[in-house]
């Protein structure tokens, strides 16, 4: 599941294009995201988030937040890297 | 007495055209003698004066006949159409609806009483003066509608005043301060109104074909409706002089496009408000969103980027809300405005304005832009709350491409790049088959 989630959050980036995501190089899992070093900012956040939870929505015939209190309120943030947000969409699918 | 400059005006264009109803042509003289029948019916069926009673039509020549007679009677108007079927019961009880009148599709009509005793103090008040008064309800596009109350003497008084009249389809409905304020001034000035069965662009080009009419006053949805079918490459639309638009925010592009295609029409926008009726507008020129309001009887200012009027004939008051004026007697529209000296450009409703991060977005800006690209067929953007940065921008898209929607939103990004600022691309975007808009053919916001 969160592999899947992984390669939908890198296709949904890559559409976004280069006006969200300051990126130099490939997207990868360990891409930085958002906070220090990170390729988006707080709008470029937003757009990716909202996309993610519609492909997620589209693909998988599942919702999923990833922008509710308690996304915000966990200790580590889900948005560090694409891996971490695959993490935490799956861990929010299987019941988490 | 009411209408007496009416009755005169009748006479003496009685075989002047007053109205195209169901392919008929009906002459003024028709009126009057509709006008006259139905005197006599009130005063058979001992309708008292002064009492409330709702029309329940659309524009046909009894209703018509009816609203004026009623006047003539001191009676309180509500006028209801078809549009409202849903909330019939519920405005009858608000406006304290004492005897219902309603006309068929074939204008049949038929008249019950609903055992309501009026004690609405404005009601009350307005009885007392032995005026007639006009009850208006709100469109509530964007929340519960109200009714707003209007004395029918100073608001007749503006019609006294002649003017020059086009042949007019009665596109906005019979219970909309613009489609009053269509039909009584067409009826002040002689002029005839072309009504039509129903709103479709088709209908509407065609009829503008058939009857010749000059003016059309629409709704900038409609407008846009008209350039997505395409109905006027089948019509012959040269009669056509002047086309006013309100009601809601013009998107630049639809106009552009429509003057475009369209050069020798004039495009004039005009703004009023159930509260205090149709103000005199000016539009700049043809393809320009920037307008000059007000008119005798009226006065305007602008505080805080918010427009406010002050009208002579403004409504009483509200019958379920509180009142809306200052205490001087100003009434505070909620539409942001720009201005340039005497001039206005409405930006949208404050209601609507989208904060995101701290930065506002008004929708139609957005939906104007959208609007340019090939294969979108209609928009609506509006707010929805998020954690992140408070709102976004949501844009509800009618496409006419197959286009899936991580295809159409990729190309909405490139779109809109650069013409945007970043907060204002939709963070959003939601496919929908069906129409965005209601019956009043108004963008829906809610």
């Amino acid at each position: 599941m969160q592999d899947k989630i992984l390669e939908l959050i890198i296709r949904t980036a890559r559409e976004l294009g280069e006006d969200e995501l300051s990126l130099g190089g490939d997207l990868d899992a360990d891409t930085r995201l958002f906070g220090a070093d990170g390729v988006l900012d707080s709008m470029g956040l937003v757009t990716l988030i909202v996309a993610v939870e519609q492909a997620i929505e589209d693909e998988l015939d599942e919702s999923v937040a990833l922008a509710d209190e308690k996304a915000l309120s966990q200790a580590r943030s889900p948005y560090r890297t694409v891996s971490t947000m695959a993490e935490y969409a799956a861990d929010q699918l299987q019941g988490g | 007495m009411h209408i007496d400059f009416l009755r005169e005006q009748f006479a003496k264009n009685r075989d002047s055209d007053a109205l195209v109803w169901r392919d008929q042509v009906f002459s003024y003289e028709q009126i009057l003698a509709e006008i006259d029948g139905w005197a006599d019916v009130l005063e058979k069926e001992s309708i008292a004066k002064g009492s409330v009673v709702s029309i329940e039509a659309d524009f046909s020549p009894k209703a018509i006949a009816l609203m004026l007679a009623l006047i003539e009677r001191n009676c309180v108007v509500v006028p209801l159409s078809s549009s409202v079927q849903n909330q019939i019961p519920e405005f009858r009880e608000i406006a304290q609806v004492e005897v219902v009148i309603s006309v068929s599709d074939e204008d049949v009509s038929e008249i019950s009483r609903t055992g309501t005793k009026v004690d609405h103090p404005v009601l009350v008040d307005l009885q007392a003066k032995a005026h007639p008064g006009l009850i208006l309800f709100s469109s509530g596009s964007t929340g519960k509608s109200k009714a707003a109350v209007h004395d029918f003497v100073p608001m007749l008084e503006k019609y006294k005043v002649p003017r020059h009249s086009l042949r007019t389809i009665s596109f906005l409905l019979f219970d909309h301060i613009g489609g009053v304020n269509t039909l009584l001034y067409n009826l002040s000035n002689a002029g005839c109104v072309i009504t039509v069965a129903d709103r479709k662009p088709e209908t509407v080009c065609a009829a503008i074909e058939k009857y010749g009419v000059e003016l059309l006053p629409t709704s900038p949805t409609f407008l846009n409706l008209i350039l997505v079918s395409r109905a006027y490459e089948e019509h012959e639309l040269g009669g056509l002089k002047m086309v006013t638009y309100g009601t809601e925010v013009m998107p630049e592009s639809t106009l552009e496009r429509f003057h475009e295609l369209f050069p020798d029409v004039r495009l004039l926008q005009t703004y009023g408000l159930s509260e205090v009726g149709i103000l005199r507008s000016k539009s700049r020129s043809s393809d320009s969103l920037w307008v000059k309001v007000g008119g005798e009887g009226f006065e305007t200012r602008v505080v805080d980027g918010m427009l406010e009027i002050k009208a002579k004939s403004a409504m009483l008051g509200y019958l379920n809300a509180p009142s809306p004026f200052t205490e001087d007697g100003w009434f505070k529209t909620g539409d942001a405005v720009e201005v340039d000296g005497e001039y206005i450009r409405i930006l949208g409703r404050k209601s609507e304005i989208i904060n995101v991060g701290g930065e506002k977005v008004y929708p139609a800006e957005v939906e104007s832009t959208l609007q340019l690209m090939e294969g979108v067929d209609e928009v609506v953007v509006k707010g929805e709350p998020h954690p992140l940065t408070g709102n976004i921008v949501v844009a509800n898209v009618k496409l006419g491409t197959d286009e899936t929607l991580a295809q159409f939103r990729k190309r909405m990004r490139a779109f809109c790049s650069s013409r945007l600022a970043r907060f204002k691309i939709p963070q959003k975007v939601e496919l929908v088959e069906n129409s965005l808009h209601g019956e009043r053919f108004k963008k829906m916001r809610k």
